[in-house]
């Protein structure tokens, strides 16, 4: 890559922390230096906007009854894999090591309407294709022996990240990957990808970081808030549950005072810190509570996609600012106002346009185009 | 050399050494040696001991009798004499030719010497294998001994030697030639004293180079055993004619190769190996069949006649573990202790120790093995891997293998395949890292290769469980990271590396040399950047080099204000005078002296406040604006000067000041030409030059007492009322006034003098104001606001930062919402009650100004930020990475965005007048880059 022969000074390693030179900062936050902005008039009055997000939360939120179908479904399964780890008996395909609940049943953030749990499955032995089916009709028939009266409903469906397991009303999506050690004997032929193992790793190592750092209520409710614009606005779609949470968890308590913000300001901020350009290039971002090495969580969108998100954030903004949120959060109109003109109140709102582009000479297996889906947890992506 | 002439009564000698003067191992052969060879005193350090060795041989055969070595000793030489034919002359020019010879042309030759030697010896199994490497070694230590210099290591091996024999002591009791053989035991007793290991790490040392060659000539022993047992091959052959054959055929080569390469000891896994024959078998059906055989009961009988110890028909099982080298392993100890080289002695020694303690022990092992071995071999893997193949019937024709790839007809088949080793590690490798599965046993490279992984396993254990996943993920992470960094990263670094410290690079600036026009702040010529200029930095320093105006122009501004702010000061005087008499007397002389430099505020102040007098009615002349604040462009033509008057201005004074001004500026420059206009409704006139660059000053009238009245009461009516009937516009004035204040505090948060972290603040408002010039959207934006604006977002960052960052980061903030409804909005510092700077914006002005910041912000996010600053886009110096942003192409995309995008939105309109303009300056604004690089 070109990365190494313009090395310019320092004898660090091609890849690692050399790019010294080169310090990303942060955009300008409007919470982070409110001091210098003393307020010239007092803040608008903001209590049907909280409500409306408010609304918005609770019309989002599980049902009681749906949270107990998927509670009840993870557990039975939990149960059938944990007694598959103690007593594998006659069962050879495969050794299950752990077995980690993950993703947004996890985290408290499911959302109605998408009862789907996750599930992860390390496994001791190398992920083949056949002993993940192997395992899945494994688990499948011991569920099926557990309540022969779900015989008929129990769907057990493989797919390239693992299996899922689905009844009338819940699924549960079974992510396998295995150890550490074994991810470098995979072959691409026999096993599951390794990219989306290794995603399944980072999945459990999220959903552990979302539990120690990001408990408060305001968090989940704003993630849910944020999911559901990503469903409604396709500017949003790049983004990944994984940016969503960081962005909420640093939304709502990366501030001075440390205290957590209100639902309102903290979710006008998550559009101002997108406008404001915290996920283009060139921006510190927010660097991967989970991995090491300062990854900035959305250098896993293409530049496009970058460009993109700004500018729907961008928009909506305005938008917001206009008066306009009812329609981002949904309760009015539709996503339209995302890219075509609108008038609020005498003033015109209007889209705005792409600014990347392509660059030009370069052959076209560009870096662009080839990672888009190098998501961070992307088996999360269809979440919504 | 001195070779031909010493030794020239020994011809071999010279032989030997021309063979082997290349060795490094200083062996002097001295003592009885020495004596008997002329040679002897001459003999080179570098002399090895196989060279030694190789010349004792025909000292030995010439003086025999009197050679000072033990008999033992002696025997051992007796071999090689003996198999020379006892002609020394003829063995020297034998081995001379071999010594000549390559070595693997002697090598065969050189063991079976050892054979013969051995079946002399009678426990020949036991010692050739260690003799194969190490029996030369033997026979010169023992003549060496006494005069071995450092032969303090030796000891270890010492055993080593004896341990072979050793065991032979202990088992071989049917030793027919007993008495030889013991004397061979004998000797190492009497030379384990004496130290033996020079020879032997020598010998690890060589391995097969020579040491086959030293050993000569096969030929028949003198001891009695007249069989020809070749023990490579474990056969006896019926005359030394076959036998020779035997040993020059490929299948005795090829079984030698084999021995030499891993001589069958320990393995891993599991397997079963009849010791006698040197056999492995996989299984124990194979093992029984094996002794069973005519094969197996020939050796035995042949061993029995030879009188060779007979190993237990009980399988010696090579487990991974357990290294059984059963009771009568001469053969297994001897090799091991020969493979493993340097730690031969100790192993060795552990080898005797144990095999003469032997055996009841070791058999319960053996059984353990056993089972294990059976019970493995019950346990198929992996048939979820094995796909079925049916016909169009449904039956199944044959089976397949996904893990090896192959085919197999019959369930039985299926069956053992899945049993089978090869599929076994397929399965190892491909499923179940963790299945143990017995390595191939014939395969000592394997074994070998397998071993050393095993060892860098270990080693790297702990330090892989450690960085696994980070080398894994993180490395594969960085990656992505790393091609995914954008360009300008890239660029930049490029560019640092090129310029260290920036030299050339930093971007055309005003030549280091030029004065700096006084009234020019913030704008030191060469900023002491702290890290080399981005991209963007060095876009933004070169659109400000080109909006900064020229020195003409600086020249001729500063001219012009200078002329007004004399002939003013004249015409305040002027009017003091005329007004003294009328009121009352004063010395206008004072007030002269104290208002000799009108410019300076503070001085102006003092002479206010010392004022006791009635005031005078014009008290002081200021700067304001872009002339005070330093931030005029190239191509700016109106400045703006503000006279403070002693009361309110009216109508009236300001035609007394403009009836006068005329001829105090015909005073102050004589030699040009002014013109003055009257502007009643600004409160101001105009003092424009008369020439080719039409500079025009405009000279507000005001008076703090219009906002002290205003600040102190504002519904006192009283003194409102009082007003002259022809006074001033009030806003006006009012404006003038604040422009007086926005100029102090631009003063004093940009103090020309200090190098404080902003001058990138002052370097991006000369550019924002270039931009409100130029951008339609944004010219409602009022320049006190973006000023205020740009110092609270660029202070606000914390840290020093770079032009380029700094005007990103205003972007930023703009685009974040800082001037749309809800925000805090920009307090201004200069008016009591807080005000908004920017209120003069409407609605739709704030939300177009924002969202041209935001297509602008991810422009330069995008490195376009040539678009944002209606420039060109400068390529990296000198290495421009293909021409990412010529200008066919930037041009082919603005049109093609004018395509693309829909009519009616009024960015695109801005944006099409952008691109127009920058097409029509394009060709101005290459020279200017030119002119200015060139500086």
């Amino acid at each position: 890559m070109r990365g190494g022969m313009i090395r310019p000074m320092g004898p660090g390693p091609h890849f690692g922390p050399k790019m010294k030179q080169f310090v990303p900062r942060l955009p300008f936050d409007m919470v982070l230096c409110e001091s210098a902005f003393p307020r010239v008039k007092a803040a608008p009055d903001e209590s049907a906007f909280t409500q409306a997000l408010l609304k918005r939360n609770a019309d989002l939120s599980p049902t009681p009854a749906e949270q107990a179908a998927v509670l009840n479904l993870v557990t039975k399964i939990q149960a059938v894999m944990d007694n598959l780890i103690v007593d594998p008996g006659n069962f050879d395909a495969c050794q299950i090591e752990e077995v980690r609940q993950v993703g947004s049943y996890k985290k408290g953030t499911m959302m109605t309407g998408h009862n789907v749990a996750d599930i992860v499955v390390i496994l001791k032995t190398l992920p083949t294709k056949e002993a993940v089916e192997a395992l899945g009709k494994k688990v499948c028939d011991d569920l099926r022996a557990q309540e022969p009266q779900e015989v008929l409903v129990l769907t057990m469906l493989p797919n390239d990240r693992g299996f899922e397991i689905s009844n009338s009303e819940a699924t549960v999506r079974v992510l396998v990957t295995t150890i550490h050690q074994n991810l470098r004997k995979l072959d691409p032929e026999l096993h599951l990808d390794q990219k989306i193992l290794q995603s399944h790793l980072a999945a459990i190592r999220h959903s552990r970081w979302f539990e120690e750092n990001a408990h408060h209520s305001t968090i989940k409710v704003l993630i849910r808030l944020l999911r559901d614009l990503r469903g409604r606005f396709e500017g949003f779609e790049p983004l990944s549950p994984w940016m969503l949470d960081l962005l909420a968890h640093y939304a709502i308590l990366n501030n001075p005072s440390r205290q957590a913000l209100p639902i309102n300001s903290a979710f006008r901020r998550c559009l101002q810190l997108l406008a404001a350009g915290l996920f283009l290039p060139g921006s510190a971002g927010i660097s991967d509570p989970c991995e090491g090495g300062n990854i900035r969580v959305h250098t896993a969108m293409t530049l496009e996609q970058q460009d993109l998100v700004c500018l729907t954030a961008q928009t909506l903004l305005r938008v917001l600012s206009h008066g306009g949120y009812k329609q981002i959060l949904g309760l009015e109109g539709n996503s339209s106002i995302a890219s075509e003109m609108s008038v609020w109140d005498g003033v015109v709102v209007s889209a705005l346009e792409k600014a990347y582009e392509k660059p030009p000479e370069r052959p076209p297996q560009d870096d662009d185009t080839d990672n888009m889906d190098a998501d961070d947890d992307p088996m999360e992506t269809t979440d919504n | 050399m001195y070779w031909s002439g010493l030794s020239a009564a020994a011809n071999a000698a010279a032989a030997y050494q021309t063979g082997q003067t290349g060795y490094p191992v200083g062996h002097t052969p001295t003592g009885t040696y020495t004596t008997q060879r002329a040679a002897g005193s001459t003999y080179d350090t570098g002399y090895q001991t196989a060279a030694a060795a190789a010349a004792t041989h025909s000292t030995a055969a010439g003086t025999y009798p009197s050679a000072a070595a033990s008999a033992t000793y002696d025997y051992g030489y007796g071999r090689t004499t003996q198999t020379a034919a006892a002609a020394a002359a003829a063995a020297y020019d034998s081995s001379k030719t071999y010594y000549a010879q390559p070595s693997t042309a002697t090598a065969y030759t050189g063991a079976d010497t050892h054979y013969h030697n051995k079946t002399a010896y009678t426990n020949a199994g036991a010692y050739t294998t260690t003799s194969r490497q190490t029996t030369p070694v033997v026979t010169p230590k023992t003549s060496y001994t006494s005069t071995y210099p450092g032969a303090a290591a030796a000891a270890a091996t010492a055993t080593y030697n004896t341990s072979p024999y050793a065991v032979q002591t202990t088992t071989a009791n049917k030793a027919t030639a007993l008495p030889v053989y013991m004397q061979q035991t004998s000797q190492p007793a009497t030379a384990v004293a004496a130290v033996k290991t020079p020879g032997n790490t020598w010998q690890t040392f060589k391995k097969q180079g020579t040491v086959p060659n030293k050993t000569q000539k096969p030929k028949a022993p003198p001891k009695p055993q007249q069989l020809h047992y070749c023990d490579v091959c474990k056969i006896s052959c019926a005359g030394p004619q076959t036998y020779r054959e035997h040993l020059e055929g490929q299948k005795h080569k090829k079984k030698e190769a084999a021995a030499k390469a891993g001589p069958t000891p320990s393995r891993h896994g599991a397997s079963l190996r009849c010791e006698l024959c040197d056999v492995t078998c996989t299984g124990a059906d194979a093992y029984a069949a094996h002794i069973r055989g005519a094969k197996h009961q020939k050796v035995v009988k042949l061993h029995q006649k030879l009188g060779k110890p007979i190993p237990s028909t009980d399988p010696v099982v090579v487990g991974g573990t357990t290294k059984t080298s059963t009771t009568t392993a001469g053969t297994a100890v001897g090799a091991k202790t020969t493979t493993s080289g340097t730690t031969a002695a100790p192993t060795g020694t552990l080898a005797a120790t144990t095999t003469t303690t032997t055996s009841d022990g070791k058999k319960d092992d053996l059984k353990e093995d056993l089972l294990d071995l059976k019970e493995k071999d019950v346990e198929p893997v992996g048939q979820e891997y094995i796909e079925e193949i049916k016909n169009e019937e449904g039956k199944v024709i044959s089976f397949n293998c996904k893990l090896c790839e192959c085919r197999f007809n019959d369930p039985n088949a299926k069956e053992m395949h899945m049993k089978g080793r090869r599929h076994r590690l397929q399965y190892k490798k491909k499923v179940n890292p963790e299945l143990v599965v017995e390595v191939k046993p014939s395969l000592r490279q394997r074994k070998l290769q397998e071993e050393k992984l095993r060892r860098q396993q270990l080693r790297e254990e702990m330090w892989r469980r450690r960085e696994e996943e980070r080398l894994l993920e993180e490395e594969e992470r960085w990656y992505w990271e790393e091609r995914r960094r954008y360009e300008e990263e890239c660029e930049y670094l490029d560019w640092c590396r090129r310029y260290p410290r920036g030299p050339p690079g930093p971007p055309p600036m005003m030549p280091p040399g030029m004065p700096r026009p006084p009234f020019m702040p913030g704008m030191p010529p060469m900023m002491p950047m702290r890290r080399p200029d981005s991209s963007d930095d060095r876009h933004v320093l070169a659109k400000h080099a080109e909006i900064y105006p020229k020195e003409e122009e600086l020249g001729a501004i500063q001219k012009i204000v200078s002329n007004t702010e004399k002939a003013l000061k004249m015409v305040s005087d002027y009017l003091a005078e005329v007004d003294a008499p009328k009121e009352q007397h004063i010395k206008p002389k004072a007030k002269k002296e104290k208002e000799e430099v009108p410019k300076d505020d503070d001085d102006k102040k003092d002479g206010d406040k010392k004022e006791d007098g009635p005031p005078r009615m014009l008290k002081g002349v200021m700067r304001v604006g872009i002339l005070a604040k330093g931030l005029l462009l190239r191509g700016d033509a109106s400045v703006q000067l503000v006279v403070l008057c002693g009361d309110k201005p009216t109508r009236t004074l300001l035609d007394r000041v403009a009836d006068n001004l005329p001829k105090q500026l015909a005073v102050v420059a004589p030699e040009d030409k002014y013109d003055i206009q009257r502007v009643v409704e600004e409160a101001a006139l105009v003092v424009q030059n008369i020439g080719e660059q039409r500079i025009s000053v405009n000279v507000t009238l005001t008076s703090p007492i219009m906002r002290e009245q205003l600040l102190h009461d504002g519904d006192s009516q009283v003194t409102a009322v009082k007003d002259p009937p022809d006074v001033l516009d009030k806003q006006k004035c009012l404006d003038a006034l604040a422009a007086l204040r926005h100029a102090k505090w631009f003063q004093h948060t940009f103090p020309q003098a200090r190098a404080n972290g902003l001058q990138s603040c002052v370097m991006v408002i000369r550019i924002l104001r270039d931009l409100c010039q130029r951008v339609p959207t944004w010219g409602p934006l009022n320049s006190w606001a973006m000023e205020l604006m740009c110092e609270k977002v660029i202070a606000s960052a914390g840290q020093h930062l770079s032009p380029g960052d700094a005007l990103r980061r205003v972007f930023e903030a703009l685009a974040s919402g800082l001037l749309l409804p809800g925000s805090p909005g920009l307090l201004d510092p200069c008016e009591k009650d807080p005000i908004d700077a920017a209120s003069p914006l409407s609605a739709q002005e704030r939300e177009d100004i924002t969202a041209s910041a935001q297509h602008a912000l991810r422009l330069i996010a995008f490195r376009q930020i040539h678009k944002v600053l209606g420039m060109d886009p400068i390529p990296p110096p000198k290495f421009q990475r293909g021409g990412r942003f010529t200008r066919k192409r930037r041009r082919d995309n603005s049109t093609g965005e004018g395509n693309d995008s829909e009519g009616g939105d009024g960015k695109k309109d801005k944006k099409e007048d952008e691109d127009s303009k920058m097409d029509m300056d394009k060709d101005t604004n290459s020279s200017k880059h030119l002119m200015v690089e060139g500086h």
